[in-house]
C-alpha cells in the first residue's frame, strides 16, 4: 500500500545500454550480458562465468533502452515531462550515472551537429526555446544558465575566462534561497544559439584545465544549471513569477565513485586501514558521530549542492549507462544495484513561485525605470519642439504606456533633431552670408549657434544610449511571438504532438505492466478461501515454489558476492604466479648478462620523504649542526 | 663480512638506493596504462640485491634458510609468535650472523611492500612472512628493532585490506609490545633499515632522524590500531589510540597545529558523549592551546591584499569557530547531563539528591586528581602549562547549584560569541541556527538551577527573542526540518513560560482569581504556544493543506504530542465569555479525538505516545461532559 503523501514521488530511473563495440564483439563470440525486455521496463543480467543454470538476475526500472533506442525515444518519454515540469516552475534534474565509456556523454551531449543523434542537453535547449516561443504573449520568459565542474572537492566556474587561475568557488547558504555557489557566472540566453555557445564556452575551459581529458572527465563531475523564470498576470491582476531550476549533470564515471564519492560518502571501504596520517580525522570523526556533539565534518560539495535533488524539492531522473561486454559484469552489476536504490529515494517538488530572488523581478523594474526615463527625456524634448514650431499639438495623456506609440515617439523625436540640425544650420549660413555684420559679432553668433548644435548632439546621444540599454534589456525578457519567433509549421507541430503522444502511452502502458506483474504476485497471496483441501494444496505448493524461487534467488545473489571476491583473489594470485615465474627468468638473464650501471650521484643524495611529501638532501657533508635544523622540518 | 668499501657492496648500495628512488618518487610520474613500471623496476633491482647480498656472503658458510624455501608454512596462518621471543632467542642483532639476517629481512620486506604496492598481495604477504622469519632468527636490538616494527605495520595493513581484521590485530599489537619492550630495556636511538646499505661514514650523522623514522613508524602502529578497532566496533579502545597517536604527534613535533587541534577537538566529542568530561575537556584545552601555535588571524586588511593571506584567514577563522562550537557541546552537555541527574520526576530539582551530591563532591576531586595523574596527557614541555590553565577555567565535574551552572554557562555563552562570529546567518545558516539552538538550549539547562521564577522564565524569553525572528524569516522550502524544530522549540518554551506565570501567580494570589493583567499574558502565553504547535502542524500538511494520512516515522512522536498539546492548551485557555469557553474547549476535544483515533487506525503509534494517548482518551470521554454542562448553562441564561 502506496502510504506516502501524494506530493512526494520517487526518482525515476531509467537505464540505458549501448551496443558493443567491434573491438568487444572481436573479443568473442560471447555476446552482450544485458538483454532488456522494453516493454516491460527490465533489465535481465547474465553473469559470464556463472553455469546456464543459475538464474540470472532481473532488475525493473522506469524504463529501458537497449543498443537500439534512439536518442528522441529517451528523451521523449523519460526526459521530456521533466523539462515541462521545469517550465511549469518546478526544479528538475537529470543525472547520467555509469562506468566510464558507456555513453554517458553520449547520452548527455551526443553528436550536436546530427540531429538524431542529439543528446538530451540539446533537445533541451530546444524543447525550453521553442515552449517559450509558442507561449502566450501575456508571458515574459528569463532564461540564465551556468556552467560548473567540480573536481577533487573542488568548484571550478566554466564560464569565468579565467577560471585556471583562482581559487576555487564557495558553497554557501542564504536564509532565503538554501545552498548556492558564491560569485558563479550566470549567463542569459535569448536563443538557442546563445544557450549552445554557452555551453561550447564551458566545454572549452573544462578541456583548456585537464592534461588528459579522459581522465579529468571520468574524475570531474559537470553541471549544467538552467534556470527559466517566466512571469505571468494571475487572476488577482498582478504579475505572478514562477522559477523552474534544471540541472543537467555529468557524474563523474562511477569506477570512481568511491574515490570521488558521491554516494553520500560515508560509504565506508569497509575494512581498509588509511595508510596516511592526514586521514586521523576521519577516523575520530567516525568515533565521535552522535547527535549531542559537534563533528567538524562537511558534506562532498556534490551533495550539498544538489541535496534538493536528492530527497528534496525537485523532480529527479536518473539515468544508468551499461556496457554488454561480458568483461565489464561486475561494473555492471554495481551500476544496476544503484540504480536499484535510487528508485527508493522520495522527492518532495513544489512550483517555486514568487521567489525572492527570481532575477525577473529586478529585470522589470530596472525595464520600467529606464522606460520612464526615456519617457521623461523625450517629453521635454517634444516640449522644445512645441516651443520651436509654435504649433499646438495635442498630446495624449498616457503614451508611456503603448508601444507603437513609443516608436511614433521615437520618429518624432529623431525627426525634431533633424529639423533643429538643418533650422540651425540655416541660421548658421544666413549669419554667414549676412554682409551687415560684423566679424567678431558673426562670430559670436555662429558660436552660439554652434554651442546649441553640440548640446543637442549631447542630448540625443544620451537619449539614444538609453534607448540601447533599455532595448537590451528589454530583449532579454523573452515574449513569445515577439522577440523569439517558432518557426516550425502546422503539421511539425501535430507530428510532434503524436509523437508525444506516444511517447506518453508507452510510458503509461509500461507502467500498467509493471503494476500488472505486482498484483498477479499479490492475488496469490490474497486468495486464502480454499474450496477444497486439494485446492488449498495446490494453492500453497504454487506459492511455496514462487517463494523457493525467489530464496534461490537471494541464496544466489549472497553467493554471487562472496565469490566476487575469491574469484578475483584466486586470479589475481594466478596472474602473479606467472608474473613472478616470468620475472624469474628475466632476473636471471639480467644477472649474467648486463653489468651494473653507474650511478649518479645527485641522485642518490635524493631522498623523499613519504610523510612530509617533500624533497630532501641528504647532507653533503657529515655536519652535527645541521642535523637539528633538518629534522625541524619533519 | 665483507668490507664495506668492496666494489661489490657499493653496487649493492647504488641498487638499493635506486630502487628506493623508483619506488618514491619516480613511481609518481608513471602513465596510466602502465601504473607500476617503476614500482617493477624497483623489484627488479631489489631482487638483484637480494642474489648479490646471498652470493656475496655465502662465503661466512652459514646454513641458508631465507628466500626461495619459504613453503613450510601455509601463508593462510600467519601467526607472529616470536613477541614473546624476540627479546631472549637468536643471534645478537650486532653479531655478523644477525646483521647478514637482518639485511636479508630488511629486502624482503622492501619486496613485501613493492608486491603489495602493485597489487600482488600473495606475494607480498609471502615476502613479509620471508622477513618475519629471517627476524626470528635474531634478538631485537637496536639494529633491527625497526625492521621488526615495519614489517609487522605492514602485515597489519595487509590483512586489515583483507577484511581479517583480527590477524591485523594480530600484528599491530605485536609491534605494539616489541616497541615498548625494547624502549623500556634498551631505548638506544635504533638503526633504520635503509641504512643497511649506505657507506658507513653517513650512519652516525643519521642518528637523530632516524630515531625519528623509528617513533614515527610506532605512531603509525598505534594509528593503526586505533583503525582497526574501530573496524571491530571496539570504539572506546580506538579512541585511546587515536588519542596515543596524536599525543606522540605532539610529543615528537610531528603535526601541523590546525589540524592537530581540530582532530583533538573533535576526539572531545567521543569523550563527551560518553560523558567522560575530564578527557572531553583536556582534549579541547589542548586543542585551544595547540591552534594558537597556528599564528594571529591575517588582518581583513592583509587578507584583502593577497590571495594566501585570504585563504589563511579564512581557514584559522573557520578551525577556530569549530573547536568554539566543539566546546559549546562540552558546556551543554555537562549541564544537561547535570540537570539529568539532579532532577525529579516532574523535572524539578531534586533537593536531596543535590546535598547527597554535594556530600559526594569531595571524594569525586580526589579521584578526578587521581584520574588526571593515570590519563593520556597532551602537551610537550612548553605546552603542557597552557593547557593546564585552559583546563582550569571550566569544570569538568558535575555543577550541582546554580552558581556552579552559571559558569560552565558563561564559558559556553562565550564560545556561543565565538562561533557566531564566523558562522554568520548570511552563508552559513545551517551552522548559525544550530549554534543558536545550543545557546537556547544553554539557557534552558541553566533556567533548570535557577530558583527564583521570574528570573528562570526572563531566561526563556531570552530562548524566544533569539529563535522567533529566525523561525519566521527562514524559507521554508529550504529549510523545512530546521523550521520545525524551530516550531517545536517555541511552542514548548511558550508553554514553559506560561506554567511558570501560572505557579507565580498562584503563588503571589493564595486564592484562585487571576487578576486582568496576569489572565491577559498567561492567555498571550497560552496562544503563542499553540500557535507554534499548530504551525508545525500545519508544516506537515500537503500543499492542499491536508493532514497527512500516515505519519512518518521520525515526525510520529512530535506530531502527536504537538497535537495533544494544542489540545491542552485550549482547554486552558481562560474566558469569561462562555461562547468563547465553548469554541476552545471544541478545538481541545478535536485535537484530543485525533491523536485517539490516530493511534486506532495505525498499530505502531500508541507505543511512541503512550502517557498521551492514555490522556487523550481520558479526556474524549470527560469533555464532552464539560461541553454538555456549559452549554446547558449558556441556554439557562438565554
Amino acid at each position: 500500500i502506496m502510504s506516502k503523501n501524494k506530493s512526494s514521488e520517487s526518482v525515476k530511473v531509467v537505464v540505458r545500454c549501448r551496443p558493443l563495440s567491434r573491438k568487444e564483439e572481436s573479443n568473442g563470440p560471447a555476446g552482450g550480458i544485458v538483454q532488456m525486455d522494453l516493454r516491460l521496463g527490465q533489465v535481465i543480467l547474465r553473469n559470464p562465468r556463472a553455469p546456464p543454470s543459475e538464474p540470472q538476475k532481473t532488475f525493473t526500472f522506469d524504463a529501458v533502452y537497449d543498443s537500439s533506442s534512439k536518442q528522441r525515444d529517451l528523451y521523449d518519454e523519460s526526459v521530456r515531462p521533466l523539462i515541462d515540469s521545469v517550465l511549469a516552475g518546478f526544479n528538475g534534474t537529470i543525472f547520467a550515472y555509469g562506468q566510464t565509456g558507456t555513453g554517458k556523454t553520449y547520452t548527455m551531449q551526443g553528436l550536436w551537429l546530427d540531429p538524431e543523434k542529439q543528446g538530451v542537453i540539446p533537445n533541451a535547449f530546444d524543447h525550453i526555446f521553442t515552449h517559450i516561443s509558442r507561449s502566450q504573449s501575456d508571458k515574459q520568459y528569463l532564461v540564465r544558465a551556468s556552467y560548473l565542474e567540480i573536481y577533487l572537492e573542488e568548484i571550478r566556474d566554466l564560464l569565468d575566462p579565467n577560471h585556471g587561475n583562482t581559487r576555487g568557488l564557495e558553497l554557501r547558504e542564504s536564509p532565503e534561497t538554501g545552498v548556492y555557489v558564491q560569485d558563479l557566472t550566470s549567463c542569459v540566453c535569448k536563443s538557442i544559439k546563445e544557450i549552445e555557445e554557452v555551453m561550447n564556452v564551458g566545454n572549452q575551459a573544462r578541456a583548456v584545465g585537464a592534461t588528459d581529458m579522459n581522465e579529468h572527465s571520468s574524475r570531474s563531475h559537470a553541471l549544467f544549471l538552467i534556470t527559466v523564470e517566466c512571469s505571468q498576470p494571475g487572476p488577482d491582476g498582478r504579475k505572478h513569477i514562477r522559477v523552474g531550476r534544471l540541472n543537467l549533470v555529468d557524474l563523474a564515471g562511477s569506477e570512481r565513485q568511491a574515490k570521488t564519492g558521491v554516494q553520500g560518502d560515508r560509504l565506508k571501504e569497509a575494512a581498509k586501514i588509511n595508510l596516511s596520517l592526514s586521514a586521523l580525522g576521519n577516523v575520530i570523526s567516525a568515533l565521535a558521530d552522535g547527535r549531542s556533539s559537534h563533528v567538524p565534518y562537511r558534506d562532498s560539495k556534490l551533495t550539498r549542492l544538489l541535496q534538493d535533488s536528492l530527497g528534496g524539492n525537485a523532480k529527479t531522473v536518473m539515468v544508468a549507462t551499461l556496457g554488454p561486454a561480458p568483461q565489464h559484469y561486475d561494473e555492471t552489476l554495481t551500476t544496476l544495484r544503484y540504480a536499484n536504490r535510487a528508485k527508493n529515494i522520495q522527492n518532495q517538488p513544489r512550483v517555486n513561485e514568487d521567489p525572492k530572488d527570481a532575477l525577473l523581478r529586478e529585470f522589470q523594474k530596472e525595464i520600467a525605470r529606464l522606460r520612464a526615463q526615456l519617457n521623461h527625456r523625450r517629453f521635454r524634448s517634444k516640449q522644445k519642439k512645441e516651443q520651436v514650431d509654435g504649433e499646438a499639438w495635442e498630446r495624449d495623456g498616457d503614451e508611456e504606456e503603448e508601444e507603437v506609440e513609443e516608436e511614433e515617439v521615437e520618429k518624432e523625436a529623431e525627426e525634431f533633431v533633424k529639423l533643429e540640425e538643418q533650422r540651425l544650420e540655416k541660421e548658421n549660413e544666413a549669419i554667414r552670408e549676412d554682409q551687415f555684420l560684423l566679424a567678431e559679432e558673426k562670430q559670436k553668433l555662429l558660436g552660439e549657434n554652434e554651442k546649441m548644435m553640440g548640446n543637442l548632439r549631447k542630448r540625443q546621444e544620451a537619449t539614444e544610449q538609453l534607448t540601447a540599454r533599455y532595448k537590451a534589456m528589454e530583449s532579454k525578457l523573452l515574449v513569445g511571438g515577439k522577440n523569439i519567433i517558432d518557426h516550425t509549421n502546422e503539421q511539425q507541430k501535430m507530428l510532434e504532438m503524436k509523437r508525444q503522444e506516444i511517447a506518453e502511452q508507452t510510458r503509461r502502458e509500461r507502467e500498467m505492466q509493471q503494476q500488472m506483474l505486482i498484483q498477479d504476485e499479490e492475488a496469490v497471496e490474497l486468495r486464502e478461501t480454499f474450496t477444497s483441501l486439494q485446492q488449498e494444496v495446490e494453492a500453497k505448493t504454487k506459492k511455496l515454489k514462487k517463494l523457493y524461487a525467489k530464496l534461490q534467488c537471494t541464496k544466489a545473489e549472497i553467493k554471487d558476492v562472496n565469490d566476487e571476491h575469491v574469484r578475483s583473489r584466486q586470479e589475481l594470485e594466478q596472474t602473479q604466479n606467472e608474473l613472478t615465474r616470468e620475472l624469474k627468468f628475466k632476473y636471471l638473464i639480467i644477472e649474467n648478462f648486463i653489468p651494473p650501471e653507474e650511478k649518479n650521484k645527485i641522485m642518490n643524495r635524493l631522498m623523499f620523504d613519504p610523510d612530509e611529501d617533500e624533497w630532501k638532501f641528504k647532507p653533503l657533508v657529515p655536519d652535527e649542526r645541521l642535523v637539528p635544523l633538518i629534522f625541524h622540518h619533519f | 663480512m665483507a668490507s664495506i668499501n668492496s666494489v661489490e657492496w657499493r653496487s649493492i648500495c647504488d641498487k638499493f638506493t635506486n630502487a628506493q628512488r623508483l619506488t618514491e618518487t619516480e613511481s609518481r610520474n608513471d602513465p596510466e596504462n602502465d601504473p607500476f613500471r617503476s614500482k617493477y623496476k624497483a623489484r627488479e633491482l631489489l631482487r638483484e640485491v637480494y642474489c648479490s647480498l646471498k652470493s656475496f656472503e655465502a662465503g661466512d658458510g652459514e646454513e641458508d634458510a631465507g628466500g626461495e624455501n619459504c613453503e613450510q608454512r601455509p601463508p593462510d596462518q600467519p601467526v607472529d609468535g616470536q613477541t614473546e621471543d624476540a627479546f631472549s632467542q637468536g643471534f645478537s642483532g650486532d653479531s655478523p650472523a644477525g646483521m647478514r639476517a637482518a639485511k636479508l629481512g630488511a629486502v624482503e620486506y622492501y619486496l613485501g611492500v613493492n608486491h603489495v604496492d602493485t597489487e600482488e598481495l600473495s606475494a607480498g604477504q609471502e615476502h613479509l612472512m620471508n622477513c618475519m622469519k629471517m627476524l626470528e632468527k635474531c634478538r631485537a636490538s637496536s639494529e633491527n628493532v625497526s625492521l621488526f616494527i615495519h614489517v609487522r605495520n605492514q602485515l597489519g595493513i595487509l590483512w586489515a585490506g583483507r577484511d581479517e581484521t583480527e590477524t591485523a590485530q594480530g600484528f599491530l599489537e605485536s609491534a605494539e609490545s616489541i616497541y615498548q619492550r625494547y624502549m623500556k630495556e634498551d631505548g638506544r636511538p635504533p638503526t633504520d633499515m635503509t641504512e643497511y646499505f649506505t657507506t658507513e661514514e653517513n650512519l652516525l650523522t643519521h642518528q637523530e632522524r632516524t630515531k625519528r623514522l623509528f617513533e614515527l613508524a610506532y605512531t603509525h602502529t598505534m594509528y593503526y590500531l586505533a583503525q582497526v578497532y574501530k573496524n571491530l566496533g571496539e570504539n572506546e579502545r580506538a579512541a585511546t589510540y587515536c588519542h596515543s597517536t596524536l599525543q606522540r604527534q605532539l610529543q615528537l613535533n610531528q603535526f601541523s597545529p590546525m589540524e592537530w587541534a581540530l582532530n583533538a577537538a573533535t576526539l572531545s566529542q567521543y569523550y563527551i558523549t560518553k560523558g567522560r568530561y575530564m578527557e572531553g575537556r583536556h582534549c579541547l584545552a589542548a586543542a585551544t592551546v595547540i591552534s594558537g601555535l597556528a599564528g594571529e588571524v591575517p588582518s581583513e586588511a592583509a587578507a584583502q591584499e593577497s590571495e594566501t593571506e585570504s585563504e589563511r584567514r579564512e581557514q584559522l577563522q573557520q578551525k577556530r569557530a569549530e573547536i568554539a562550537r566543539c566546546w559549546i557541546k562540552y558546556c551543554l552537555n555537562l549541564l544537561q547531563d547535570a540537570k539529568k541527574l539532579l532532577e525529579d520526576n516532574i523535572g524539578e530539582l531534586d533537593t536531596d539528591r543535590q546535598d547527597e551530591l554535594k556530600r559526594a563532591r569531595r571524594q569525586e576531586e580526589e579521584e578526578e586528581e587521581k584520574g588526571r595523574k593515570s590519563a593520556l596527557l597532551f602537551g610537550s614541555e612548553d605546552t603542557f602549562d597552557s593547557i593546564a590553565s585552559v583546563e582550569e577555567k571550566v569544570m569538568c565535574l558535575f555543577p550541582l547549584d546554580f552558581t556552579e551552572a552559571r559558569t560552565v554557562f558563561l564559558v559556553g555563552q562565550n564560545y556561543v560569541t565565538q562561533a557566531k562570529e564566523y558562522f554568520q546567518m548570511d552563508g552559513y545558516v545551517t551552522d548559525h541556527i544550530e549554534i543558536l539552538q545550543d545557546h537556547s538550549s544553554l539557557f534552558r539547562a541553566l533556567a533548570f538551577f535557577e530558583e527564583d521564577l521570574e528570573r528562570r522564565c526572563k531566561m526563556h524569553k531570552r530562548r524566544v527573542d533569539m529563535l522567533e525572528p529566525i523561525c519566521n524569516d527562514l524559507n521554508s522550502r529550504y529549510y523545512l526540518l530546521i523550521r520545525r524544530q524551530l516550531m517545536f522549540e517555541l511552542a514548548e518554551t511558550y508553554n514553559e513560560m506560561m506554567d511558570l506565570k501560572l505557579t507565580l501567580a498562584n503563588r503571589q494570589a493564595d486564592n484562585h482569581s487571576l487578576d486582568g493583567h496576569t489572565i491577559k499574558k498567561f492567555n498571550h502565553l497560552c496562544s503563542a504556544s499553540a500557535k507554534y504547535f499548530q504551525m508545525f502542524l500545519d508544516s506537515l500538511c500537503s500543499p492542499e493543506g491536508k493532514p497527512p494520512e500516515h505519519l512518518e516515522e521520525e515526525v510520529l512522536r512530535p506530531a502527536l504530542v504537538a497535537r495533544f498539546r494544542v489540545a491542552r492548551l485550549h482547554s486552558k485557555l481562560i474566558s469569561s465569555s462562555p461562547p468563547v469557553q465553548l469554541e476552545n474547549l471544541n478545538r481541545a476535544l478535536e485535537n484530543y479525538k485525533y491523536v485517539v483515533q490516530y493511534c486506532e487506525a495505525h498499530p505502531e503509534a500508541p507505543a511512541a505516545v503512550e502517557t498521551e494517548l492514555e490522556l487523550s482518551t481520558e479526556m474524549v470521554g470527560l469533555l464532552p461532559l464539560k461541553i454538555n454542562r456549559l452549554k446547558s448553562r449558556m441556554a439557562a441564561n438565554n
